[in-house]
């Protein structure tokens, strides 16, 4: 099937996915109670509260409570946000981009670094190289995320005081418009060197931390994968007809070894964003990790609802993109089957 | 292509590559440092701009609303309130006798501003004063700002701060403003004239934007500020920062720098931000100090106390079969006063004391600092030996119990009141068992909301009010908020006394009067608690030794940015 086609059958059935996550969110959510707990002090008595139920619906039956929040979703409407004082719609769209670009920043260490050590350690294996990505790779995995966030900013904040917390320098960030939420693009877009700095000094540390489980285990497996193609006749074959080695290991052995790498590409960017809550809290990231660990200790079920909807929304499409990239890299693999 | 020219290629995309990286590695490391907000031209958005350094304080939570009519006492709402608006009288940092702010003259009987019969309470409004949107105060903004607080009447303001006393308000000429109470309250200057819900806000701006509408919150007045305070709100990014700035049109001494608040909730980062400078004001936790102590550059204050005691209530109003399925206690397990004072004899002092790192010290039911306070009042001490007599007294000693208090999870030091308390009963008889169920804030509210609450205890601590009559008519009267929903009338020996007594204190106007009504309703609470009083919280406040002229009244509940300074 054509990856056009393929793509567009998997969207149509989008939305029905995206029903079932719906109300099972919906369902989880009201486990825990109802939401009007966000919307209360310890001091109101019970006709206070009642108002306040009356007030945002929470007195209605589940199913129609349901059915409100349902209807309000398909308009746009996603609800109100305790935790900031504002409709979810309004808020949630510039948390997503300030965590898109960290994503993005990190994911491309991820790709490039992950990618690129992999290929270079599995092409020498056994050498110093291997050794080395070797420990990369154990280090990696195993470091605590939380542990290396705070060495990094006691190293490069507190004692070489050269790295920023937080998103940007309020003055510089307010001197220039913002057309797309993403810094380091609205800075390019208006032509603002100052500003351009400005982000990606405050990009740098967030994306390494958070970048760097991911970077290590990409290196692991492609160098594994990288390892395992040498081992193929085809690259004997190439050898033998006298194709340069570099060649050999860019046109052959590495478009062969990114395969299986690809799909732990889109495990490692879901884990990303598993791993964004805690690297946006501690670098003070206003993005959506940092806006949901509010929501769940304060128990805003509305910002939690909207935001795994909108997750399960860009998980789909990522691993949508993962299986045709699949399909792409190898032709053996027919989409739709 | 041939393979000498793909040669090429490569060797360019790699250098580029290469280039790119470094520039974006080099940007990193030199366009960035910390955002002091100096005079730097750079940091000025490039417009090169010297002023005022920015003073930046770090909350660990935000406000909800910053509409006067709205906030919830204690909350970051507040915070922000008492730096951007003024009442007509303020507690100066010398407190706690009340000073003119808006109004110019402080309402005394002496002064002849306060009538006879103690009802009637004129107020000289200040000329010259303006508004952040630039409209004058006259005597209307004030009535305006009161009626609409009493109007909406929202259940997550304080309005029953205003509607519980206020009678009737007047505008006698543009200049002078009259209240007339329902009965005399010699509370009423420094707890409702200089409370949230009395600040001034502009009537022009609410009326243009809204208006009032009963019940109903007012969006805009929840996220601007149009008051007339020495700081104006410039920029709000939700769960991110505040920005605010000098009032230009500042009527009185103009504050020294504008103020940025960060949102900062990991106790890592707060402690990085303080001491690399990012922070110049944190906000106190008691686990800071130690971690702190040893900065030259930081500033630890811990001289006064809190006007918030942090306690253990009782419930005697627990509903049928309503408790946790391991709670034992009957209904009226608490109504005996013996099992009571039981509970505050076996609890261990000192061991909380610990628990707070020594910020803390033993409380008496009125903190220190307010009205009626005294070293001398009566207050326990653990006394495991009366403590068992008492348990043996009441026969719970051989029967034993199981009970379940409820206490929100992100508060350490209230979590520490039920640990304490399990470790204290469970040692003195191993047929005692405390639950200590940590919730999260809003789980804690919504069953702290529900009547009757569904728990045997919970643990809180107390809201700062400035005078007692609030502190007793809220904990300790038998018809009050607490003692109604918690059955206060099961348990007291002596109900009508403690609250004749509550209530004639509240009434009076003599200080020595007030003073020796306080001391007998508090030997009578003594005897008969409804609470286990822990401990008085140390006020610690944290800062960069920089920051000039720092000066704090527990009487404030927060900081007040505009008598500081910051080179």
């Amino acid at each position: 099937m054509a990856p056009v086609d393929y793509a567009l059958r998997r969207l149509i059935k989008l939305p029905l996915l995206l029903l079932a996550v719906s109300l099972l969110v919906f369902s989880l959510s009201r486990v825990g109670g109802s939401p009007i707990g966000i919307y209360i002090n310890h001091e109101m008595t019970p006709a206070e509260v009642a108002e306040v139920a009356e007030r945002y619906g929470l007195d209605e039956p589940l199913h129609r409570q349901y059915l409100a929040w349902l209807g309000g979703v398909l308009q746009g409407d996603l609800g109100w946000s305790g935790v900031s004082v504002a409709p979810v719609a309004d808020v949630l769209p510039q948390k997503l981009m300030a965590s898109l670009e960290l994503s993005l920043f990190a994911f491309a260490i991820v790709i490039v670094l992950g990618v690129g050590i992999g290929t270079y350690a599995g092409a020498r294996q056994n050498r110093l190289a291997d050794h080395i990505s070797r420990v990369i790779s154990i280090v990696g995995s195993s470091l605590p995320i939380f542990w290396f966030a705070f060495v990094l900013l006691i190293v490069f904040y507190l004692i070489l005081p050269i790295a920023p917390i937080g998103r940007s320098d309020p003055d510089i960030y307010n001197s220039i418009s913002h057309p797309t939420g993403l810094y380091t693009v609205d800075a390019l877009l208006n032509l603002n060197l100052l500003a351009f700095r400005d982000a990606i000094s405050h990009l740098l540390l967030p994306a390494v931390v958070l970048g760097f489980e991911g970077m290590a285990t990409i290196a692991r497996v492609m160098r594994s994968s990288m390892v395992d193609e040498f081992h193929e006749d085809y690259v004997d074959m190439a050898r033998a007809k006298g194709v340069p080695e570099a060649a050999v290991v860019k046109r052959h052995v590495r478009r062969n070894a990114l395969v299986p790498t690809v799909t732990v590409i889109g495990v490692a960017f879901g884990l990303m964003l598993q791993g964004s809550v805690i690297v946006e809290l501690i670098f003070q990231w206003p993005g959506v990790g940092r806006w949901m660990a509010d929501a769940v200790l304060r128990g805003d079920q509305a910002t939690m609802m909207a935001f795994i909807l909108v997750a399960a929304v860009i998980f789909l499409l990522v691993n949508l993109i993962v299986d045709i990239a699949y399909a792409y890299l190898d032709r053996r693999v027919e989409l739709g089957t | 292509m041939g393979s000498a020219a793909r040669g090429t290629r490569n060797h360019w995309t790699w250098a580029t590559a290469v280039v790119v990286g470094v520039t974006l590695v080099a940007s990193a490391c030199t366009g960035g440092g910390r955002d002091t907000g100096s005079d730097d031209e750079e940091t000025q958005g490039g417009q090169g701009q010297s002023g005022p350094s920015v003073m930046v304080s770090q909350w660990g939570g935000e406000p909800e609303t910053l509409d006067p009519a709205r906030a919830e006492a204690g909350n970051y709402g507040d915070n922000a309130i008492i730096q951007v608006y003024e009442f007509l009288v303020d507690i100066g940092p010398d407190g706690p006798e009340p000073v003119p702010m808006l109004a110019t003259d402080v309402p005394t009987q002496e002064n002849g501003l306060v009538s006879e019969d103690g009802l009637t309470y004129t107020f000289p409004i200040r000329e010259g004063v303006t508004f952040h949107d630039g409209t004058d105060l006259t005597a209307e903004d004030v009535e305006f700002s009161w009626d609409r607080v009493i109007e909406m009447d929202l259940p997550e303001g304080q309005a029953s701060t205003l509607t519980d006393i206020i009678s009737d308000t007047r505008v006698v000429d543009d200049y002078t403003f009259e209240v007339t109470l329902d009965r005399p309250a010699g509370w009423f200057l420094s707890s409702v004239v200089n409370s949230t819900p009395a600040a001034i806000v502009s009537m022009d701006a609410v009326e243009a934007n809204g208006g009032v509408v009963p019940g109903e919150p007012n969006e805009f007045m929840d996220t601007n500020v149009v008051g007339t305070g020495p700081y104006e709100l410039v920029s709000w990014d939700r769960n991110e920062q505040m920005e605010f700035d000098l009032f230009e049109d500042y009527w009185g001494e103009p504050a020294s720098n504008p103020v940025r608040v960060e949102v900062a909730t990991e106790t890592g980062t707060v402690l990085l931000g303080i001491r690399s400078g990012e922070f110049d004001l944190i906000e106190p936790q008691p686990q800071y100090v130690q971690r702190l102590s040893d900065d030259s550059e930081i500033c630890i204050d811990q001289s006064d106390f809190l006007l918030e005691p942090l306690h253990l209530a009782f419930n005697l109003n627990i509903p049928e079969d309503r408790l946790p399925d391991s709670d034992t206690i009957p209904a009226d397990f608490f109504f005996d006063p013996r099992v009571r004072q039981a509970f505050n004899l076996a609890f261990d002092y000192d061991a909380y004391f610990d628990a707070l790192g020594g910020l803390a010290a033993k409380a008496t039911y009125l903190p220190p600092g307010l009205l009626g306070w005294s070293e001398d009042a009566p207050k326990y001490e653990q006394d495991l030996a009366q403590a068992e007599q008492l348990f043996r007294d009441t026969g719970w000693w051989d029967e034993g119990f199981t009970l379940s208090v409820l206490v929100e999870s992100g508060s350490p030091t209230f979590v520490a009141i039920g640990l304490v308390l399990k470790d204290s009963l469970e040692a003195l008889n191993p047929n005692f068992r405390v639950n200590v169920v940590q919730v999260s804030e809003t789980q804690f509210d919504r069953a702290h909301g529900t009547t009757p609450f569904e728990y045997a205890a919970w643990i809180k601590n107390g809201d700062p009010f400035r005078d007692p009559h609030f502190l007793m008519s809220t904990y300790f009267h038998p018809d009050g908020e607490w003692g109604e929903r918690l059955g206060f009338r099961n348990g007291y020996q002596d109900s009508d006394r403690i609250a004749e007594l509550i209530d004639e204190a509240g009434e009076s106007t003599d200080v020595e009067e007030r003073e020796r009504l306080y001391g007998e309703v508090m030997e009578l609470i003594h005897e008969d608690p409804m609470w286990i009083w822990a401990a008085d919280e140390r006020n610690v406040q944290i800062y960069r030794c920089e920051i000039e002229n720092f000066v704090f009244n527990p009487a404030w509940t927060f900081v007040r940015w505009r008598f500081y300074s910051k080179p």
